[in-house]
C-alpha cells in the first residue's frame, strides 16, 4: 500500500521528536494561542453586550457578525496583506511576513465566532442571574463577570471553537505569513507545501496532531462540563 | 409622625400600551412589615422589582430622606434593598458561597464570610448542606438558600415575592417560619403574596395592588 510507508515515517517523525516538524507544531499552537488571548476579552464583551443591551441597529450588528463566520479567510489574508504591505498604510510596521501579522489575522478570523457563541451564551443565560447580583449589590460590570462566569461553559465553547477555526486555517496564514521555514511556517501551510511538494510524510505527521487537537479540545470541554455538574 | 423610610411618589408604569400605574404614591416605615396582595397581573411584583432597582419606571423614590428619579437609582442604595425573586437563583457553586457572595461584594474579608453564612444557614435550618450545589437542593431548600443569602446582608429594606409559592406542606410551613422571623427580627420586608397564613399575619400592614391603584390598608 502506498500510503503505509509516508504513514509510518509520519510516526517516525513525530515520535523521534524531528525539530522541523514540532517547530511548526509549535508556531500553529503559539499562534493560535496568542491570538485567542488577545482578543478574548473584547469579543466576550462585546458578545455579552449584544445579548444584554437593546438599542438601534442590534439586529443588523447580529447579522453583520454571523456573516463574518462565513467570510472566507483567504479574503481576510488578502485585505491584512494589503493594511500591512509596504505600500499599505500600516506597512511601516514591517510586520509582514511575521508571526505578528498571522496572529493579527487569526484574531480577525477568531472576532466573530466568540462573539457569536458568547452572545448565543449570554442568550440562553436565565436573566435571574444578572438581578440576583445587581440584587446582592454587585456593580454593572461585577454582574456582567458573574453572568458571564455562570454560563461558563457556553463561553469556553466560544473560546474553543474560536481556537478551532484559527488552528486549522490556512488561507491568511499562508498570505500573511508567507510560509516561511522556522518562522511562519505552521502546520496548515506545512501541510498544504508538503503534499504539494509529495512528501506526504511531513503532511500526514501533521494532520495527525491537527486531529489530536481536535479532539484534545472537545475532550477538554466535556471534562470541564463534568466537573462543572452539567453533565 | 416620622419620615417613612422608603416612598414611591408620581409612580408612573407602562407596558406598551397598557398603563400599570399613573402617578401612585407607596411609603414603607421602617423597621415595619408589609404585604402586597391583589390578583395576578395587577403589578405586585413590578412594584417590588421598582423599588429593587430592578424595573425603570416613572416617578420618585426617596431612600432615608434622599430624593432620586426612578430611572436614576443610585447605587449605594442597591447595597441596602435586596430583592429575592419567587423562583430564586442560585449560584452555581456552593450554597455557603452563594452566601458568601453579596457580603463579598460589601468588602467583608473571606474568613468573616464564612463565619456570617454559617450563621445565616443555621438560622435557615441548612446547617448540613452549605457544601451542596444548589441543583441538589429541593425547592424549599433552595427558597430558604436565598431568604438566608438576602438576611445574611443585614438589608434595610428586604423585598420578598411569592416567597411560599410553588411550596406545599413541611417546605411551605418552613419558608412561612423564616418569613415571620425575618418580619419579627425589626426588618423592613415587603412581601407579594396571594398566600392566606402570610396575608393573615398580624405584623405585616396589608397593601392592596388593583386596576392600576396601591391602597393601604390603613
Amino acid at each position: 500500500m502506498e500510503w503505509f510507508e509516508p504513514t509510518g515515517l509520519a510516526f517516525f517523525l513525530l515520535l523521534t521528536g524531528d525539530a522541523d516538524l514540532w517547530r511548526i507544531i509549535f508556531t500553529s499552537l503559539i499562534c493560535s494561542v496568542i491570538a485567542l488571548l488577545l482578543i478574548s476579552p473584547a469579543a466576550i464583551a462585546l458578545g455579552f453586550l449584544i445579548a444584554k443591551i437593546t438599542f438601534p441597529g442590534r439586529r443588523a450588528l447580529v447579522v453583520l457578525v454571523q456573516a463574518l463566520l462565513s467570510f472566507p479567510t483567504v479574503v481576510v489574508g488578502l485585505v491584512l496583506y494589503m493594511l500591512l504591505s509596504r505600500q499599505g498604510p500600516f506597512g511601516f510596521l514591517k510586520l509582514l511576513f511575521t508571526p505578528e501579522a498571522i496572529i493579527i489575522g487569526y484574531m480577525i478570523i477568531a472576532f466573530p465566532v466568540l462573539v457569536v457563541f458568547t452572545l448565543s451564551a449570554v442568550q440562553g443565560a436565565d436573566p435571574r442571574i444578572y438581578e440576583t447580583a445587581r440584587s446582592l449589590g454587585a456593580s454593572p460590570l461585577r454582574s456582567a463577570l458573574t453572568t458571564l462566569f455562570e454560563v461558563r461553559f457556553g463561553v469556553m465553547a466560544a473560546v474553543f471553537n474560536g481556537f478551532g477555526r484559527v488552528v486549522s486555517e490556512v488561507g491568511c496564514a499562508i498570505m500573511v505569513g508567507g510560509n516561511i521555514a522556522g518562522l511562519t511556517r505552521n502546520i496548515p501551510t506545512a501541510i498544504a507545501l508538503e503534499t504539494s511538494k509529495g512528501d506526504f510524510a511531513q503532511g500526514i505527521a501533521l494532520g495527525f496532531v491537527l486531529i489530536v487537537v481536535a479532539i484534545g479540545i472537545n475532550a477538554a470541554l466535556a471534562w470541564l462540563q463534568g466537573r462543572g455538574g452539567l453533565e | 409622625m416620622s419620615a417613612p423610610l422608603f416612598s414611591l411618589r408620581q409612580l408612573a408604569k407602562q407596558f406598551g400600551t397598557r398603563v400599570l400605574f399613573e402617578n401612585e404614591r407607596l411609603e414603607f416605615e421602617s423597621g415595619s412589615g408589609y404585604v402586597l396582595t391583589g390578583p395576578n397581573g395587577s403589578g405586585k411584583t413590578t412594584l417590588l422589582r421598582i423599588v429593587a432597582g430592578l424595573e425603570p419606571a416613572g416617578g420618585l423614590i426617596e431612600f432615608r430622606g434622599q430624593l432620586s428619579l426612578i430611572a436614576a437609582y443610585p447605587e449605594e442604595w442597591r447595597r441596602e434593598v435586596v430583592y429575592v425573586h419567587q423562583q430564586p437563583y442560585l449560584f452555581h457553586t456552593s450554597i455557603e458561597k452563594n452566601l458568601g457572595y453579596g457580603l463579598a461584594r460589601r468588602g467583608m474579608p473571606a474568613a468573616e464570610r464564612g463565619e456570617h453564612a454559617r450563621d445565616a444557614l443555621e438560622w435557615a435550618g441548612l446547617g448540613d448542606r452549605r457544601e451542596v450545589p444548589p441543583h441538589k437542593l429541593s425547592g424549599g431548600e433552595k427558597q430558604r438558600a436565598a431568604l438566608a443569602r438576602a438576611k445574611v446582608l443585614n438589608p434595610t429594606l428586604l423585598l420578598l415575592d411569592e416567597p411560599t409559592a410553588n411550596l406545599d406542606g413541611d417546605a411551605r410551613k418552613q419558608v412561612l417560619e423564616l418569613v415571620t422571623a425575618l418580619c419579627i427580627e425589626n426588618h423592613t420586608v415587603v412581601v407579594a403574596s396571594h398566600d392566606p397564613e402570610i396575608i393573615r399575619l398580624a405584623i405585616l400592614n396589608r397593601v392592596h395592588v388593583a386596576d392600576g391603584h396601591i391602597k393601604s390598608d390603613d
